[in-house]
């Protein structure tokens, strides 16, 4: 009678967890949380067959933060968080070309550029020497998503703020935007910009 | 009234190469001139092109009615006419747009009296034609 009780105990028990998924301890465990500096900066830069110009957000003016969490293989790491931008705080170091800027951007509709972080291609080995690795985001303009994989230079200085430069090429026709073209046509904006930003980072437990 | 219609059409098409052709070739020859054409005072998405390229037979139009009006006022070398039609043209209807425009604008004085150079010469050059076809 013991050992029947103690084999229905044993069926019961195999009955019960059968149907549980194994979990892998390490699958979502968070490594690192990185509190975003406002002193970091988004710049663009485009050119028309007139010119060229660079406009830039120098100051970020809120604290976000950036978790990365491990994923289910060691090479993939799940980057979360988001920053948004205000298309106002271009500055394009020229009045008329800042104004044009933020109208092609239709900031009255949408005033934010939102970039959400999904992932980076390794854990980097931070430290002085620059890494070079690779992720991905998703950047949101007027209203538009799209997801692009983007080259990060990333280094920790001795003050041991992390040092995070993204860099990549976008084109105004991605988020369905066109871009800028005067006097009939004879001034054109080039439909290619180049966003690169760099954001100042520091670790937190 | 057919006289004003066809010197008008032959001014414009004239207009048409040469003022086109001339900006064109400004903008590529002296891009810096046009940097603060990137504005959005001035219509960027491209549906206004068809008005922008009109605009050379609309002045033709309009200054070849006024050329068979006053053209006994205009006396002299078909070039001396023209001069006179431009001149008269320019201090008229040119010089206060220009003034009104600059004022209530944000444009550059180098804009108004490039606007201003590019009127002239084209008034000129119509006053030319006008004299010509429909002396």
């Amino acid at each position: 009678m013991f050992y029947k009780n103690i084999l229905w105990i044993c069926l019961l028990f195999i009955a019960l967890t059968s149907f549980m998924i194994p979990r892998k301890t390490g699958a979502i465990a968070e490594l690192k949380r990185w509190v975003i500096n406002e002193s970091s900066s988004l710049c663009v830069n485009g050119s028309t067959n007139v010119n060229k110009f660079a406009c830039e957000i120098p100051a970020y003016d809120q604290t976000d933060t950036l978790s990365l969490v491990k994923g289910k293989s060691d090479n993939e790491i799940a980057l979360s968080g988001n920053i948004g931008l205000k298309i106002q705080g271009f500055d394009c170091h020229n009045s008329m070309m800042t104004r044009d800027l933020r109208k092609t951007l239709k900031e009255s509709q949408f005033p934010l550029l939102h970039i959400t972080f999904i992932s980076l291609s390794k854990l980097p080995n931070l430290s002085t020497q620059p890494e070079l690795i690779t992720g991905l985001v998703n950047i949101e303009i007027a209203g538009v998503h799209k997801r692009f994989e983007v080259n990060y230079q990333i280094s920790q200085d001795a003050q041991k703020v992390i040092h995070l430069l993204g860099s990549r090429d976008v084109n105004f026709s991605d988020f369905n935007l066109i871009p800028p073209r005067k006097l009939g046509g004879m001034i054109k904006t080039n439909d290619k910009l180049s966003v690169t930003f760099h954001l100042k980072m520091k670790q937190v437990d | 009234m057919k006289k004003i219609l066809i010197s008008g059409f032959i001014a414009g098409c004239i207009l048409f190469v040469l003022s086109y052709g001339g900006l064109y070739l400004a903008v590529r020859f002296f891009p810096s001139l046009f940097v603060e054409y990137n504005n959005p005072l001035f219509n960027s998405d491209g549906s206004r092109d068809v008005l922008f390229y009109l605009h050379a037979f609309i002045f033709s139009f309009a200054l070849s009615w006024f050329w068979d009006r006053f053209k006994s006022l205009f006396k002299g070398m078909f070039i001396l006419r023209g001069l006179e039609f431009g001149l008269v043209y320019s201090v008229i209807a040119l010089l206060p747009v220009m003034w009104i425009s600059f004022s209530a604008l944000d444009i550059t004085v180098i804009m108004v009296l490039s606007w201003f150079i590019y009127g002239l010469i084209q008034a000129i050059i119509a006053g030319m034609v006008f004299a010509k076809v429909n002396p």
